[in-house]
């Protein structure tokens, strides 16, 4: 369970955040939410596609690492086989969270999982938030600048998903792989662009899309699904 | 005669007028580089009489096809999902007396008669319940789909209750807005004629004569063109639906959260029956009974009685009799006028079967829409031959559920039991001896599939004897699998659905994706 905190210079003075990577920090996961920003630099290594998120059925953006449960195909050991590795994931064990002040206006604050096992337990490993004189350390500036970055971009995407939905350019990804093994899959639940109808649109509804930058974001996803084969190969190695 | 016809006249703004106007104008939008014009002339005087909560299945297509978004029609038209009927005390009248008709088919269907193994063996449950997992969802009060199934797709299959009066404005803003019909509100003064006796054009009090090729007579009950221009003649059931009038009143929901159900209840009464048809935000209860056989009064009092088991005091409340004709003409579509809806004809609401008539001849005449006035006596014809052939069938599907009754406490029951219309009488003496297929029926064209008349006849206790030639080992093992498969595929669903109520929340807050 997270038991998250807002973060403090006095109370947390000698916390330390171990920046490895591996399982062991909750990276074992086959699916990754990300931002419409990350699309460019998440294309050379991963599928992206939509998934409806199972209380609301709304969509969310989802960089997709492994075929099931608890399956991230890159992360070998302490070793991430990427390129990019999505913000989600690097801005760990931080969050935001929206607090109410006295006058009923809400304030962002970062937050700090207690419960994370990147929370160190001795002095001289990992990284300090606040060096001595109380100030941020640069390792937590990076992290709040990363932190900004995710709460804008989850707004972006929002307004990137609802106009694709509403224009219909989603479809159902069909997702049906065959193993060395001879076994076949089927994968269900995931979405991407529909693209004919991305190459149907009327000239006005293609101009807009394309001063929004959603009509590149449109193709980057679906040059993203060609890592899909990437993805079976990693999973082809790791049953040899 | 080789005119073209580009332009077709709708008269009637209620429920069937905007259906009509909402299947062909898409239909023609999206076939045609110019299409016709429509236009649709409505009496700004004449209520819309409002009947019609209960929908069919086909009703998801026939709004997808107009381009309407499930989740608009969900929140605007104080929608609930329908997934079959329940009849309450229509087989004996005891109290326990209950049977369910759900959407779905029985299970594989296309692959096997699962009647018959019913009959057989001891699956201990009703027909439907053994062969359907629809009677579970709906008495655990669960919705057909989920939050994440897409607009029109289903889990379970499912159909619509809905606001009638708020659904014909949902209709007309959508084909005046979207679709680019005329909309004239207007009283027609006069119907003008050419020498073959197709009509010209309408005469109306503001807008002058509006002339068209083909006209589409949904003025309602009044019939305006096809009855009283044509003087077509009126065909009356009355003699095997003895129901002619109804009372009906809504019964607002006590609070927000008060469940709803997910299926239409229909509690037989001594002279007839009362319909109960959930909404989100109240119920549309009413009594249909025979004049003939009992006064407005007891209806009045059963009525009151049945609101008064959930709290609601009919007498503060607004009652309103309809009158009911049950009958049709003897044919709909004469020169160039058809008539849908209540000016075609109509039945007691029993099996919904108002709306569904609605949409399939609109869809019949989108799609068989002549060229030009050339053709359209052929296209009569047909469509002359095909609707008189549904009626009958539905007036037969209706009368199975009146003559399979052993109820004996009214007249109105027991003479029930006589006038069968032969094709009904032939049909279940078939039955005696082997269990409704889809090859006792002309399907193509077919209202009521076999699947529908077994679970009325077994769920009213029918009994079809086997005979000695038995049924298969194989078969049998296969029924068997299918009645296990059965059992699980209604645990797993029951686990899987929300509750009716809850997704209905969930659509007007978040609304349900195309995908």
């Amino acid at each position: 369970m997270a038991n998250p905190v807002v973060l403090d210079a006095k109370k947390h003075h000698d916390l330390r955040v171990i920046t490895k990577r591996g399982a062991q920090f909750g990276e074992a996961v086959h699916l990754v939410p990300v931002i419409a920003d990350e699309l460019r630099s998440l294309v050379l290594d991963y599928p992206i596609c939509f998934i409806k998120d199972t209380e609301t059925g709304q969509f969310g953006l989802y960089a997709l690492l492994g075929f099931g449960e608890g399956e991230n195909l890159y992360l070998n050991g302490d070793n991430w086989h990427a390129s990019y590795i999505p913000l989600h994931v690097r801005r760990q064990p931080f969050l935001v969270a929206n607090h109410t002040l006295n006058d009923n206006s809400s304030r962002s604050v970062a937050m700090v999982d207690m419960d994370s096992a990147r929370i160190s337990q001795s002095a001289d490993q990992g990284e300090a938030i606040f060096d001595d004189a109380g100030q941020p350390t640069e390792y937590f500036k990076q992290m709040q600048r990363l932190l900004a970055k995710l709460i804008e971009g989850s707004q972006i995407t929002s307004r990137f998903i609802q106009t694709l939905a509403d224009k219909n350019l989603l479809e159902a990804a069909k997702i049906n792989i065959t193993l060395a093994s001879g076994e076949q899959k089927n994968y269900e639940g995931l979405y991407t662009i529909n693209e004919q109808t991305l190459a149907t649109l009327e000239p006005e509804a293609v101009s807009e899309l394309h001063k929004l930058g959603y009509l590149q974001a449109c193709y980057l996803m679906l040059a993203s699904m060609g890592n899909i084969s990437k993805l079976i190969d990693k999973k082809q190695e790791s049953h040899e | 005669m080789h005119q073209p016809i580009h332009s077709i006249v709708i008269l009637g703004g209620g429920t069937a007028g905007w259906l009509c106007a909402g299947t062909i104008a898409a239909r023609v939008k999206k076939e045609h580089a110019t299409p016709p014009t429509i236009t649709l002339i409505e009496s700004p005087k004449v209520p819309t009489v409002g009947v019609g909560e209960g929908t069919w299945p086909t009703m998801r297509a026939t709004l997808r096809k107009m381009g309407i978004r499930e989740t608009d029609f969900i929140r605007e038209c104080h929608v609930a999902f329908k997934q079959g009927a329940q009849f309450n005390q229509w087989t004996t009248g005891e109290h326990k007396d209950s049977y369910f008709h759900p959407l779905m088919l029985p299970r594989s269907f296309s692959d096997i008669n699962l009647a018959p193994h019913w009959l057989n063996g001891n699956t201990g449950t009703s027909f439907a319940d053994a062969v359907c997992p629809q009677d579970t969802l709906c008495i655990n009060g669960l919705a057909p789909k989920n939050i994440t199934t897409p607009e029109y797709a289903a889990v379970a299959n499912y159909a619509y209750h809905l606001d009638a009066g708020a659904f014909a404005n949902f209709l007309r803003r959508h084909c005046v807005n979207t679709l680019g019909v005329r909309h004239i509100s207007d009283e027609v003064t006069q119907v003008n004629s050419h020498d073959n006796g197709d009509i010209s054009s309408l005469t109306t009090d503001n807008h002058g004569a509006i002339s068209g090729e083909l006209f589409i007579d949904c003025s309602g009950f009044r019939s305006r063109l096809l009855g009283q221009h044509y003087q077509v003649p009126f065909k009356s059931c009355k003699d095997v639906l003895f129901i002619d009038r109804a009372l009906a009143v809504h019964l607002p929901s006590p609070s927000p959260d008060t469940p709803i159900a997910s299926y239409t209840i229909s509690t037989a009464q001594d002279n007839g029956w009362i319909w109960d048809i959930g909404l989100p935000t109240r119920r549309g209860v009413g009594h249909v009974f025979s004049s003939a056989h009992g006064s407005a009064e007891q209806a009045y009092q059963n009525l009151a009685r049945y609101a008064a088991q959930s709290g609601h005091d009919i007498d503060k409340l607004s009652v309103r009799e309809i009158p009911i004709e049950p009958g049709h003409r003897t044919k709909f579509w004469q020169n160039n006028c058809v008539a849908v809806g209540l000016s075609a004809g109509f039945l007691e609401p029993l099996e919904a079967s108002a709306l569904v008539l609605v949409e399939i001849s609109a869809d019949m005449i989108a799609s068989q829409l002549p060229a030009t006035r050339s053709t359209m006596d052929i296209v009569a014809k047909r469509f002359n031959k095909t609707f008189l052939y549904r009626w009958q069938r539905i007036i037969d599907f209706l009368k199975l559920h009146y003559c399979l009754s052993k109820r004996d406490d009214s007249d109105f029951w027991r003479d029930n039991r006589s006038n069968i219309p032969s094709d009904l009488q032939e049909l279940l003496a078939l039955w005696q001896f082997q269990a409704p297929w889809d090859s006792d029926f002309d399907q193509a064209i077919e209202v009521f599939p076999a699947a529908s008349y077994q679970y009325v006849l077994y769920g009213m206790g029918f009994t079809t004897d086997m005979g000695k030639r038995g049924l298969s080992k194989e078969q049998q093992q296969r029924a068997e699998f299918e009645f296990i498969q059965n059992r699980q595929t209604s645990q797993q669903l029951a686990r899987a659905l929300p509750d009716h109520r809850e997704l209905l929340n969930k659509i007007y807050q978040h609304g349900l994706s195309q995908v």
